[in-house]
């Protein structure tokens, strides 16, 4: 059972760091489709910076560099450059994958996978059998309870809203919504290193070629199942990962009897049935992004 | 005739930000810069058979991208390409099992059909989906693309599965030779053909036609349309159908063409690619065959650069996303850079 537990919660930590992040910017009105890429990004950078300075604070901090660097990148493109911010994500999550799996072609001379002697710091023997588990692991219930108190209790958290909800109201009160997607997008940057981070170096130690798989797709997922609220996001994104962990065990058992992969359709399933009741419940409303001036094709 | 320059222009200007970002990457990855595009550049357009090259990979993703410009231009954000090509290529190869034995005139066009069937059905859903109930077709598509791939893994390694298949990746059985419709080359009469008649089909569709009028003031102001008495949900379903049947038929001709098998996750930027030839061609037919073209280049260098001169292929990756990063931005700054106040909002 504890060996369970554990499987759980290392597969969907990294999954709800992410998801925090989208949430994060899907408040203030942005969907980041660049998840995917912060993520790999922040998986790669973690792991090259260990092998570089062999250090892993000083490996997490590039990590978090970088993320927050490609994260400004998007907001630019997106806030002062008008760009439609699907496509912009999109090619931000391409820019992530191919920028990594280059950089670890430049740097390893091959596409081998780069394996580091060091990991992310663990908990310790004091926690018995989940000692084993990555400070990550013990600071996400503290992040996401963090977050929710940020967004519904301070001022911060309600402007953040208001620019996701109705950019001019946040602006007709001195909000600059402008500048709270900033903050709301560099953030998520953070939160994508540690997302990445944990992935990487949490119980393994190494980094390969499109390692995220299509995690920061399914953080997106569970952000939209969600409703874009911390709390039932990080919800989501643990219902997924304890899908996937029981697709392995019940691939285990039962071996090729129950086809690969039909517990893995579940997160996209549940996406979609999400959406399709979140959009009858709102009347056929369209997401916000697509009706501003900034969505025309 | 200036907007749509200034709009040639405009994707021309951000995608040399692309590339200037791109060199920033490489460079600091350690390679020369000037070194990789240079080899970019021989890989896809300078090399001798870079023109044959370039139309083997470039005909598949006109042919999806057109479909893709059509729901673009309807207003409709059909991100499913890969999906509705993952699919297409599936229900060919089905349809290609079942009537095994059979002369291939009967074979090939009920393969073709069979796949534009299939892409057509994975745009059908998120299509009712989105005019029935509302529901965010960026979503629905998004999330059916991963269905699709999931499906090609279950297909390729359950149903379809070479029993002589070796390696990671799981292949369906190879196509019976008599019913390939060009070799592993890729460029055939048929394909060229086919591509050409959509192209064209395409062309008289978009600017020859009732629909393609209504569908691109749909997609531009929804309002107007119902006011002219067109039905909106008719000209919606109608062109996700068409981008889905469109991407399904690409699916097939990568499968009875160079392919001939399909393989778990082959082509996998396909879609991606397609979507981003609609949105550098700003949706037109000419401009996405042209734009097709130039990116099948790219795509033919990605085979060319590790191979020839030891670089990743990831490059043709990274260009490909830096320019999906920026070619919808509308700056002040560069529209100033051309000179040209656009006040016609056209």
């Amino acid at each position: 059972m504890d060996e369970m537990i554990i499987a759980i919660l290392r597969s969907s930590t990294p999954l709800i760091y992410v998801t925090l992040a989208g949430v994060l910017a899907q408040r203030t009105g942005i969907w980041n489709l660049g998840l995917e890429g912060l993520m790999i990004i922040g998986a790669c950078a973690t792991v090259l910076g260990i092998a570089i300075t062999g250090s892993f604070l000083q490996g997490f901090l590039l990590a978090v560099g970088l993320c927050v660097a490609a994260s400004v990148l998007l907001w630019f493109v997106i806030e002062r450059l008008k760009a439609n911010q699907i496509i912009a994500g999109l090619g931000l999550t391409g820019l992530g994958l191919g920028g990594t799996a280059f950089a670890v072609e430049a740097y390893m001379g091959s596409q081998v996978a780069v394996t580091v002697s060091s990991g992310a710091p663990k908990a310790g023997p004091v926690l018995g059998a989940f000692g084993v588990l990555s400070i990550f692991v013990l600071l996400m219930p503290v992040v996401v309870l963090g977050l929710w108190v940020l967004l519904k209790c301070t001022r911060f958290g309600l402007q953040l809203a208001a620019c996701g909800e109705h950019a001019f109201a946040a602006r007709s009160v001195g909000a600059d919504p402008s500048r709270i997607r900033l903050i709301a997008l560099a953030a998520g940057g953070v939160l994508c290193a540690a997302g990445g981070a944990e992935l990487a170096t949490g119980s393994l130690q190494l980094f390969a070629q499109n390692m995220t798989a299509g995690r920061g797709f399914m953080a997106f997922a569970a952000v939209i199942f969600g409703a874009g609220h911390p709390v039932w996001a990080t919800f989501a994104a643990l219902f997924f990962a304890v899908a996937g962990v029981l697709g392995i065990r019940v691939q285990l058992t039962f071996g090729d009897n129950i086809p690969h992969g039909l517990l893995q359709t579940l997160p996209y399933l549940a996406t979609i049935l999400g959406v399709w009741i979140s959009g009858k419940l709102r009347g056929g409303a369209k997401a916000a992004t697509l009706t501003e001036e900034q969505s025309h094709v | 005739m200036s907007g749509q320059l200034t709009s040639v222009l405009r994707s021309l200007v951000f995608v040399l930000f692309a590339l200037l970002l791109c060199s920033a990457i490489f460079q600091t990855s350690g390679f020369s810069a000037v070194q990789v595009l240079n080899s970019i550049a021989e890989g896809a357009f300078l090399r001798p058979n870079a023109a044959a090259q370039s139309l083997r990979w470039g005909l598949p993703l006109f042919i999806t991208a057109v479909g893709v410009a059509i729901s673009f231009r309807a207003g409709y954000f059909n991100i499913g390409a890969q999906g509705q090509f993952y699919i297409g290529s599936i229900a060919a190869a089905i349809c290609a099992e079942v009537l095994t034995g059979a002369p291939a005139i009967i074979v090939i066009p009920a393969c073709f059909i069979a796949g534009m069937a299939g892409g057509a059905f994975w745009a059908l859903w998120p299509g009712l989906l989105r005019i029935r109930s509302g529901t965010d077709e960026v979503i629905t598509t998004l999330m059916g693309n991963f269905l699709a791939s999931l499906l090609l893994i279950y297909v390729t390694s359950g149903p379809l599965k070479d029993p002589s298949g070796s390696g990671q990746q799981a292949s369906s059985r190879p196509l019976d030779s008599s019913y390939r419709i060009s070799d592993s080359l890729g460029v055939s009469p048929v394909i060229v053909t086919t591509a050409l008649v959509t192209g064209l089909a395409m062309w008289l569709l978009v600017n020859r036609s009732a629909f393609g009028v209504l569908a691109g003031l749909a997609g531009r102001n929804g309002q107007m349309i119902r006011w002219l008495g067109a039905k909106q949900w008719q000209l919606g379903l109608a062109s996700f159908l068409i981008s889905g049947a469109l991407a399904g038929l690409a699916g097939t001709l990568e499968f009875m063409g160079p392919n001939g098998r399909i393989s778990s996750g082959f082509l996998p930027a396909h879609g991606f690619t397609a979507i981003l030839i609609a949105l550098v061609a700003n949706t037109s037919v000419i401009g996405t065959a042209v734009a097709s073209l130039f990116f099948g280049g790219l795509a033919s260098a990605a085979l060319y650069l590790p191979i020839m001169v030891g670089l990743p292929a990831s490059a043709i990756d990274i260009i490909n996303a830096a320019i999906a990063l920026f070619i919808t931005a509308k700056s002040a700054f560069v529209d100033r850079l051309l000179r040209v106040g656009r006040r016609d909002h056209g």
